[in-house]
């Protein structure tokens, strides 16, 4: 269960959201949504306790995130960024990187597994021996979320991440995100993607 | 066999030689010429002072004003490497005295103790140029990495922010910059390493030969000093990085403003 309570924030003066209150269980896939520089991407910060809230308390399974405890929280977590450049040159690499974290060492990297993930993201096993240079935005956006896929976790928070993709391939990530909820995760995205909102269980506007 | 003498009229026909770069710094207009003499100057003045302390050091070779006197050379070593870096000097300045300080001790007296078998290691012919060459490399290699390490830092936050938001541990989540800034700071030192020898006959080696020691004394110094400073250079780096993040992140993981305003 995740659970933002009454949760405010200002930046630089700035209030960005206001008495923002949900919650999610297990199963559900929820899309934020909201105008640019309305804090979307800085509420999934809160949520991974990477900055503290004014007002409210966002917790997991009843226990508050904060500075204490967000390594513990973390752990049972993944995060999509929106652009990101990791420091691989090969595709190979690039997405054994978060397997290699102490906290993710259960979970065993297969590429068998991958190609079953790729397939369900439209992504071509060629891929797999490319440069990561050679991808687009969106075969690099789809990657990374099967990567996160692949970890298993909890809570995925994905920023932006139907960005770079046109609208059938965008269902595609909603439906694939359906199917991690169904087996127990909870997907937070940050969409301004309404093809890719309609097919989420809630959406939050703020 | 000692070394012959330089006069003073043969040093200043020494000197001369740098009228040639000056004078293609000039002819190509390289913004370096007054920076060269300027330089040159402060070579000039810092080393006859040193010569002069050194006369004194040696003269007196108390352990106490021996370390006292690498204390100085810690304190300018890391005001330095401050400077050079441009970060904010309650980031970095402690963390470096304390990186500088442990390293060169414990190098170079296991250096002196356990490989040379002094019977007294900090006397002063021996402790002060060994705490000098290794404080030279230390500066070098702490200024390239901690800059190294902060840009790539600040430049690639959403990197830092992903292995973190994926479980990292913060150790995990700064892995990848402690391993660019050390990647492009011992790059220089391993290539350097490689040649030695055949491309490059290295100070310490002339030094003790110019002096009139054997050549098979002088390069098993070389091979030493080298490994020394190698080593004091890691270690004293481990130590300012480890120092240096306890002010560069708050409670929340967030890397702080590190740079000094310009």
């Amino acid at each position: 269960m995740l659970e933002i309570i009454n949760a405010s924030l200002k930046l630089g003066g700035k209030e960005l959201f206001k008495g923002l209150t949900f919650s999610l269980k297990e199963g559900d896939v929820v899309c934020i949504r909201g105008n640019s520089g309305c804090g979307k991407t800085t509420l999934l910060k809160a949520i991974l306790g990477f900055l503290p809230l004014d007002e409210g308390v966002i917790s997991c399974n009843g226990e508050p995130i904060n500075a204490e405890s967000a390594e513990v929280f973390r752990g049972m977590m993944t995060y999509i960024p929106q652009e990101l450049a990791l420091p691989s040159e090969n595709v190979a690499d690039m997405v054994k990187l978060p397997f290699t974290l102490k906290a993710n060492r259960e979970r065993k990297y297969s590429k068998l597994d991958l190609m079953k993930e790729w397939g369900k993201l439209n992504l071509s096993e060629d891929l797999y021996d490319k440069k990561v240079s050679q991808l687009s935005g969106g075969q690099r956006q789809r990657i990374m979320i099967s990567v996160s896929g692949m970890l298993g976790k909890l809570i995925i928070l994905a920023d932006e991440p139907t960005s770079a993709l046109d609208a059938e391939t965008s269902a595609l990530v909603a439906d694939y995100f359906q199917s991690l909820a169904a087996k127990g995760a909870i997907v937070v995205a940050v969409s301004h993607d309404n093809n890719f909102a309609n097919r989420c269980n809630m959406i939050v506007n703020i | 066999m000692g070394t012959i003498d330089i006069t003073y009229g043969s040093l200043v026909i020494g000197l001369l030689l740098l009228l040639i770069p000056l004078y293609f710094f000039y002819k190509f207009g390289a913004t370096l010429v007054k920076s060269t003499i300027i330089a040159a100057a402060r070579m000039v003045v810092q080393l006859f002072l040193i010569g002069l302390y050194l006369k004194y050091l040696f003269a007196w070779n108390s352990p106490l004003i021996n370390l006292l006197w690498v204390m100085i050379m810690v304190f300018v070593a890391s005001a330095t490497a401050t400077k050079r870096t441009g970060l904010k000097r309650k980031l970095v300045f402690i963390p470096l005295c304390v990186g500088l300080f442990t390293t060169a001790l414990f190098v170079g007296l296991y250096f002196l103790i356990f490989v040379v078998h002094l019977e007294h290691p900090f006397e002063a012919r021996y402790f002060i140029p060994i705490m000098g060459i290794l404080m030279g490399n230390m500066l070098g290699v702490n200024v390239m990495a901690l800059n190294t390490y902060y840009d790539g830092l600040q430049r690639e936050r959403q990197l830092y922010y992903y292995l973190l938001g994926n479980g990292a541990s913060h150790v995990e989540a700064i892995a990848p910059f402690v391993r660019q800034a050390m990647e492009k700071a011992f790059s220089p030192c391993i290539a350097n390493m490689a040649v030695m020898g055949i491309v490059s006959l290295p100070g310490t080696m002339i030094g003790q030969i110019l002096g009139g020691s054997d050549p098979d004394v002088a390069i098993k110094y070389q091979m030493l000093i080298i490994v020394i400073t190698f080593t004091a250079s890691m270690l004293s780096l481990m130590i300012t990085i480890y120092f240096a993040n306890k002010n560069s992140f708050d409670n929340y993981g967030r890397l702080l403003e590190v740079k000094k305003k310009s």
